[in-house]
């Protein structure tokens, strides 16, 4: 192939020159160029290697059907494999390299694979690397060994290891009418749909809108198509209810008529600009669908198909008439129906030598004859091309007569450096064969095409198999006027269309017999012998044959070989094309970046929740823990201290004088209502409707299988108003625990849950001191214990803030809960850090907080990991006999009283050394052979109240195994040794501490 | 003067930042009103309770599913069957909410500060909440006064078109501070201004 550029014509912006490498050579191209027609205008014919026998490989189509010159694109050194040359438009420095060679792409040392390509059919691995029955390379020891040595020889381009810093994003888009395709039925559909007042979006995945009529060679209305489209494009530009998407892939169609697409926002360009993405992943939400999605050449299968020179009919034409290459010199053309004689003028038009016109029919049609009359083409009818002549580029076809069967012996040689092929053409119906529409086969187009509508999508265009541009105008228009509610006849005339009108309808013929390689799937190297091999071992069904052959699961999904391949299966098996069936497309119709669809969470994966006084922490020195999607400090380590060494400093200040945590973090769910007091009652074990005003009550919550759900204390701030707290983690499952039994089975009930959990800072004062502190800052109030006795809620100010407190504890000391409006939050919790100086107060973190709740033997997450019951945890004490809650009914199975359930229990190691959370509890040691777990524990700390290393635990039958011993094993951690089972209430089991 | 700190005051750094090649395409601010109060009714008491919320706002609301108004610094809109979210720029509204609905009619809930507000305005403000959200946010579908509860990955948040190109956004306070840097990341695109 001798491509060149024409010396004019093209849309391409001449005027200005792009300099980019292939392989590390500079090349130049223009504006509007991919990189395959700029390769092609450098005379470049080489583009790659084949997947599995290392064939070279050079250009089939112009567009994203190209199954074999794939490159790797290299930006900021993160190479992105397996593009498309024809998809990828060119920048000033970009950087292509070609795949699947080494060292080089003219010598390839991989291609030695085709001196044994005999032995690599469909299957090869299948049937190669079972492995013998003796041994060492036992069964599939064989395929392991052998699978590092295939592993790097398979696939094509390689991913590098740089991590890509491009910019992703999702955008979301609502409209009338979605217009998938922008060729003249698409252009057509878009305007009369936009014109009748509907919000439309047209999507076309090619950088320039108008599809075909860019490289036709047809007037529209007196135009040409191009400008016609141009004009078109224009209208819907200025018009504010039309959104146009360029260099956008539709590659998904779901329910709902919601459809995906991809916009590579940025790719052609050297540098997006600030804050653009690379790509954009538009979810689409359309009322109606106008598919106008075109159709696809097929090329023909014949013994070396595959070599570079051969490309499709439609393919000439467009690097013709669109990007101003002439893609040979001296030109062939090798088809079964009529449309390829039309290439066969372009390319005459361009300046080529059509050498010779090959038409596997005895007759042809007048307008065929006329157009090869007029190319000055030999016309070879009833012929067909039996091979390929050339290494690495084309040379010429030998060509021997055909009956429609198989060639006879009258062979020739036609003499050329590039072979046009057309095998007809297949509508490209993907998306509305995802959106569930059975494709059926048409016998004069020898393809599959739409059934009608089931859904609220259209078609116009070659999508329905309509080849003529006046006629696809017409069912444009129409398409878009019924998608946007127009159901009355169209009264304007159709387009006038003038040029190569020719009838679309190919003769049955996929296949030319002959010896050697014949490609159908060229991406995957699959060949027609491949196709009756899988037959031959049994693949019948055409599911299985594409699996077992991996026809059609290359990246361009087949798009120039399922229906050659069905064909071929069809003719093996001896029955109709329709009878053996077709598979159904799946998203995505073309290649879909990982980052588009993961877009952007910018900073993490998930968002940050920071409580009023984050900043305090921070600025404190506090080593923040991320607690769900809070951060919460876990310490507020001195220098040198070791994170135990702080959290013992800091539980030991508040058993002895006081501390100060941040709890803001807790659920919080403001119950309102009249019944708000019946649905506490429902809702938890115990009873919330005698609790009187400005009291709280610890409570605990089941689900309905009986299991402990969730506890916390809620407070009573008026009739018919409560605070309820949850644990920090469950807070949201218990919000949506209250709302569904409120919409659902209660829905008499008058009861509105609110989450109030950021209304409020809270500040948790705990220690002997703590009353002092309070004493020192709140007004409005007393806090003595007469005030404000155990579990009392009273209001007044700090520093001039309204406060609400309530006396609780969860360290075991006397304690108090400070709660305040959000914002001033950090203000409170100051005045509370300034009262308490004089007290020695000691700002404490998690781990102090776990301890003080371990020595305490108080449960939380850990314990009520949704296995646990009441009886399990010792809260039996809080089940109501005198009412009904949500898992009464369930709560007492026979499984849920067996003796020997686990159950809370403390733990002492013998050794006084630290165990983990998720160690083993066992009754006899061997470290080497791990007896059976009798339970594991929950959580463990150093306790400086009790000198010692403490633990919990959920042991079998833990309460009757108090005062025993056991053996804690952790072999993932090699922690073994001796502890001691005790109750679960390490320190003050009276509490006297917490009464004051 | 008791401070009040709100969880955007580290980054809100006011000036135009990241693309000021382009047009500033929309300005980010933080609205702060006095009271933001949530108000429910009951199944037979909406009606009252939308009286409540015009005798106190002037601001009258049809029974439609985000159905609201806005007038200068005062805003009510639907937020869920028969509930409302109001903002006002004056403290107290709860209380005054409270003196005219009893617990038989609804429910009044101070979110003052629980909830954040943040304001984006401009050309591409529908632009820039088309990134994160699933609504259709043209004129024609959400006019003026218009609200929607809805939610960007974890982050529930409720919606009020205040003008033509002007949006209101209630966020839960403890999240605020990442929306508000994840609408800024997405507004370095067309540019935008921290007012």
């Amino acid at each position: 192939m001798t491509s060149t550029r024409i010396s004019m014509g093209g849309r391409i912006d001449r005027s200005r020159v792009i300099n980019f490498t292939f392989d590390g050579k500079r090349f130049a191209g223009h504006p509007g160029d991919t990189l395959a027609s700029a390769l092609l205008a450098n005379g470049v014919s080489l583009f790659g290697r084949s997947f599995k026998y290392h064939r070279p490989r050079g250009v089939l189509s112009a567009g994203v059907d190209e199954p074999n010159a794939l490159v790797t694109i290299v930006r900021d050194a993160v190479r992105e494999p397996n593009l498309p040359a024809t998809t990828v438009e060119i920048y000033d420095g970009l950087i292509a390299e070609s795949q699947n060679r080494y060292p080089s792409l003219q010598f390839d040392v991989g291609a030695v694979n085709q001196l044994a390509s005999r032995f690599l059919g469909a299957g090869f691995y299948y049937k190669t690397f079972m492995g013998p029955k003796i041994w060492p390379l036992k069964g599939t020891r064989f395929w392991m060994f052998c699978e590092h040595f295939i592993r790097r020889a398979a696939g094509l381009g390689t991913a590098g290891l740089e991590p890509d810093r491009s910019r992703y994003e999702r955008m979301n888009a609502f409209c009338d009418v979605l217009v998938v395709g922008s060729g003249p039925a698409g252009l057509s559909a878009a305007k009369a749909a936009a014109d009748q007042g509907a919000n439309v979006i047209m999507a076309d995945i090619d950088a320039r809108f108008g599809g075909s009529a860019n490289w036709s060679e047809e007037t529209i209305d007196g135009a040409p198509a191009s400008e016609w489209a141009s004009a078109i494009v224009q209208q819907l530009a200025t018009m504010p209810n039309v959104r146009l998407l360029s260099r956008t892939s539709v590659w998904g169609y779901y329910d709902s008529n919601t459809l995906a697409a991809l916009e590579r926002v940025s790719d052609h360009k050297t540098r997006p600009s600030f804050g653009e993405p690379r790509h954009r992943h538009w979810t689409i939400r359309a009322g109606h669908v106008v598919l106008a999605t075109g159709a696809f050449e097929r090329p023909m299968v014949f013994t070396g198909n595959d070599l570079p020179g051969v490309m499709l009919a439609s393919a000439g034409q467009r690097y013709a008439n669109e990007f101003g290459v002439l893609i040979g010199r001296r030109v062939a053309l090798f088809t079964n129906n009529d449309t390829a004689y039309g290439a066969a003028l372009a390319l005459k038009r361009a300046g080529a030598t059509i050498a010779a016109i090959i038409d596997v029919r005895k007759t042809v049609s007048d307008t065929a004859r006329s157009a090869a009359a007029e190319c000055y083409a030999e016309l070879i009818t009833g012929y067909a091309v039996q091979t390929t002549e050339g290494s690495k580029q084309l040379d010429g076809v030998r060509i021997q007569q055909f009956d429609g069967q198989r060639t006879t012996e009258r062979e020739r040689l036609v003499e050329a450096d590039c072979l046009l092929v057309s095998g007809g053409w297949s509508p490209a119906i993907h998306l509305a064969s995802q959106a569930g529409a059975h494709p059926i086969w048409n016998e004069d187009l020898q393809a599959f095409l739409p059934p009608p509508p089931t859904d609220k999508w259209v078609g116009a265009g070659a999508f329905n198999g309509t080849f003529d541009t006046a006629t696809a105008i017409d069912e444009g228009l129409s398409a878009g006027r019924t998608a946007s509610g127009n159901t009355k006849p169209r009264k304007t005339k159709s387009s006038v269309v003038e040029g190569y009108k020719c009838q679309p309808n190919p003769a049955p013929v996929f296949e030319i017999k002959g010896k050697g390689k014949a490609f159908v799937d060229f991406q995957h190297d699959v060949t027609a012998d491949d196709v009756r091999l899988a037959h031959t071992e049994g693949f019948t069904s055409v599911e299985h044959l594409k699996r077992y052959t991996t026809l059609g699961m290359a990246t361009d999904q087949g798009k120039t070989s399922n229906v050659p391949g069905m064909a071929i299966m069809a003719e093996t098996i001896g029955k109709p094309i329709p009878e053996v069936g077709s598979t159904r497309f799946r998203p995505p119709f073309a290649p879909v970046s990982v980052g588009a669809l993961a877009a952007e969470r910018f900073g993490d994966l998930k968002p940050e929740r920071l409580t009023p006084m984050h900043d305090w922490h921070i600025d404190h020195g506090a080593t923040m823990y991320g607690a769900g999607l809070w951060y919460r400090p876990m310490i507020y380590g001195l220098k040198g201290e070791t994170v135990e060494q702080a959290y013992v400093r800091e539980a030991r200040a508040v058993r002895s004088g006081v501390g100060i945590v941040d709890v803001s973090t807790l659920g919080k769910i403001a119950v309102q209502g009249p019944d708000a007091a019946e649905f506490l009652d429902r809702v938890y074990t115990n009873m919330f409707s005698t609790l009187p005003v400005n009291k709280a009550r610890y409570g605990m919550m089941l689900r309905e299988d009986g299991f402990v759900m969730d506890d916390g204390t809620t407070w009573r701030l008026g009739e018919t108003e409560f605070l309820m707290t949850t644990t920090t983690a469950n807070a949201g499952k218990v919000m949506q625990h209250l709302e569904y039994f409120l919409d659902v089975v209660w829905p008499d009930l008058k009861v509105h849950v609110t989450s109030v959990t950021d209304q409020w800072a809270g500040a948790a004062v705990a220690g002997p001191r703590s009353r002092a502190v309070l004493e020192a800052c709140v007004s409005g109030t007393a806090v003595d214990n007469a005030a404000l006795p155990f579990m009392g809620i009273v209001h007044g100010e700090i520093a001039g803030v309204k406060v609400m407190i309530c006396r609780l504890s969860f360290s075991g000391e006397l304690a108090y809960e400070v709660y305040c409006g959000a914002n001033s939050g950090t203000h409170v919790w100051e005045a509370l850090i300034e009262a308490g100086k004089p007290h020695g107060i000691t700002p404490y973190g998690l781990e102090a907080l776990g301890t003080l709740r371990i020595e305490k033997g108080h449960v939380t997450g850990a314990e009520i990991d949704g296995r646990t019951t009441a009886h399990d945890l010792h809260l039996d004490w809080l089940l109501s006999k005198k009412k009904p809650f949500i898992g009464s009914a369930m709560m007492n199975r026979e499984g849920l009283q067996a003796e020997d359930r686990l159950q809370l229990v403390g733990i002492i190691p013998l050794d006084n050394l630290p165990i983990n959370g998720g160690a083993h509890i066992v009754e006899e040691l061997h470290e080497s052979h791990p007896s059976d777990s009798i339970g594991h524990v929950t959580a463990m700390c150093y306790s400086p109240a009790l000198g010692k290393y403490i633990a919990l635990a959920l042991v079998k039958a833990g309460k009757s195994r108090r005062g025993s011993r056991a053996f804690v094993s952790d072999p993932l951690r090699k922690r073994f040794g001796p502890v001691e089972i005790v109750s679960h209430h390490f320190f003050d089991p009276e509490g006297s501490r917490l009464h004051g | 003067m008791v401070d009040t700190v709100s969880p955007l005051e580290p980054v809100l750094n006011r000036g135009r930042f990241a693309n000021t090649a382009a047009q500033t395409g929309v300005v980010i601010s933080e609205p702060a009103p006095g009271s933001i109060v949530q108000l429910a009714a009951w199944p037979d008491t909406d009606q009252k309770v939308r009286e409540a919320i015009a005798s106190v706002l002037k601001l009258n609301l049809d029974n439609s599913p985000g159905a609201g108004a806005v007038s200068g610094h005062r805003a009510a809109f639907n937020i869920a069957p028969r509930r409302y979210l109001l903002a006002e720029e004056d403290e107290g509204l709860a209380e005054r909410l409270l003196s005219i609905v009893p617990a038989d009619v609804g429910s009044v809930t101070d979110l003052s500060h629980g909830r954040t507000a943040i304001r984006i305005d401009g050309e591409k403000s529908e632009w820039i909440l088309a990134k994160f959200f699933a609504v259709d946010f043209s004129l024609a579908r959400f006019p003026v006064g218009q609200g929607v509860s809805t939610s960007h990955h974890d982050i529930f948040t409720q919606i009020q078109r205040r003008s033509e190109t002007t949006f209101d956004l209630y966020v839960f306070r403890s999240f605020a501070r990442s929306f508000w840097r994840s609408l800024c990341h997405a507004s370095e695109e067309t540019g935008y201004e921290i007012r």
